[in-house]
């Protein structure tokens, strides 16, 4: 046994440089043969391919052999073979789960792609591409985002395309304003004047509640973006999140978490620094799967349809818009 | 024909006071209540969740310990457990 284990090595150490050479192998090593999906005895000289081909569809020097110096082979499909990267590092193309950022922010998520048009355009947070409502439409925006080191010159991956503004609680009463006050005057005394019991008074509007926090935003190349999430693979639609639910996203901070959707119709309101603060009504509430730097992922459900866009959270808590609401106000689709 | 128009007539407000005793939904219940709860000190979020025994309650979000916002919450809401927890701010990620 370990007279055939030394003679399939030796032999792979001869004939390795020329089996890699073969454009469709990525990797080779010692292994036992697999026959109709089951493990043999066999000891075999394993060949790693990007895919499986017919031998007619090969050239015979691409071809490899069925035996080396007596040693058995084998060919199994392991699909292209990638480094294990950190999502904070420059993807190209890009997936869901990386770092991204507008230029004048610290660093978010890549959520994930999105259509409009019968273009593609790259999901994520208002607060990430479009700086919490600051950004010009057409502002470049960096993969990765310039906290991870993303720069005008090498890391420009798009162009901010659209953002829905961010309502913001207002800081003071709103009765302040001296020109509601002299209008208000004004019209009391004219009640004064013509004997009206009736009296005007400031009433201020409750400031406008928000759905989403959400933005697109152009890739100048097709090539330079990946349908895909890092470490989830591809998504199969979208599903509403519902109570209970089993979630998981990818993130720039704290990759591939998961955990559960623990409320449902939730109203909170949301600090963006300094002293800002917006509400937002329906949202989805889940645990303690996200960090600074996560905002902007996709959440997706079990059978990887996707039910959110992250953007916020506490100590204990992570806060998810609802994605049938991102798509309607943005007006894209999967 | 006088009977019958009575009949109607009593069947249709009949009707009408079923249709306002009817017990609001826990979704009624959690929008009608929302401004009010939101507009106690400290609270950061209203929602829906679940208890240990899976009954359906509203959650109230607290940013830290707050006693007297606890103590002025009401322990149920149209039929409804509150539940109030602490969550801490939330924050923009």
């Amino acid at each position: 046994m370990n007279g055939d284990l030394d003679t399939a090595r030796s032999t792979l150490r001869q004939v390795s440089r020329e089996l890699l050479a073969r454009p469709n192998v990525t990797a080779t090593g010692v292994g036992y043969k697999m026959s109709g999906g089951r493990r043999t005895k066999t000891l075999s000289i394993v060949c790693s391919v990007v895919r499986k081909l017919p031998a007619s569809a090969l050239a015979a020097g691409d071809l490899v052999p069925a035996t080396i110096q007596g040693v058995p082979t084998d060919v199994v499909e392991t699909g292209r073979i990638r480094a294990l990267q950190a999502p904070t590092g420059r993807f190209r193309p890009a997936p869901g789960g990386v770092s991204i950022g507008h230029r004048d922010i610290t660093a978010g998520t890549l959520g994930c792609l999105v259509r409009k048009g019968g273009q593609t355009f790259i999901l994520s947070n208002n607060h990430v591409l479009a700086d919490s409502n600051a950004a010009q439409i057409g502002d470049p925006i960096l993969q990765p985002g310039p906290f991870d080191g993303g720069s005008l010159a090498t890391d420009h991956i798009a162009n901010l395309e659209a953002f829905v503004p961010i309502t913001f609680l207002a800081p003071e009463p709103p009765s302040e304003c001296p020109f509601a006050r002299a209008v208000i005057a004004a019209l009391n005394a004219g009640c004064q004047v013509i004997g009206s019991q009736t009296r005007y008074r400031i009433v201020s509007l409750q400031a406008q509640d928000n759905l989403v926090d959400a933005a697109i935003a152009r890739p100048l190349s097709a090539a330079d973006v990946r349908d895909e999430i890092l470490g989830i693979g591809s998504i199969q639609g979208t599903a509403q999140g519902t109570l209970g639910m089993a979630v998981k996203k990818s993130g720039r901070t704290t990759g591939v978490t998961t955990g559960e959707i623990l409320q449902v119709d939730v109203t909170v309101d949301v600090q963006y620094g300094a002293g800002q603060v917006a509400r937002f009504t329906d949202q989805l509430l889940a645990g303690a799967m996200s960090q600074g730097g996560d905002s902007g992922s996709a959440v997706l459900e079990g059978g990887n349809r996707l039910v959110g866009l992250l953007f916020a959270g506490s100590d204990v808590t992570t806060i998810i818009n609802r994605i049938e609401h991102v798509f309607s106000a943005l007006g894209v689709t999967r | 024909m006088r009977l019958l128009l009575a009949a109607v007539l009593l069947a249709a407000a009949a009707g009408a006071c079923g249709r306002e005793n009817m017990p609001a939904s826990i979704q009624e219940a959690r929008a009608k209540h929302e401004a009010r709860l939101m507009a106690q000190p400290g609270v950061v979020s209203v929602g829906i969740g679940r208890d240990a025994d899976g009954t359906e309650v509203i959650v109230v979000g607290l940013d830290r310990e707050r006693p007297e916002t606890r103590a002025a919450l009401p322990r149920d809401l149209d039929g409804y457990r509150v539940r109030v927890q602490i969550i801490g701010s939330v924050r923009a990620r």
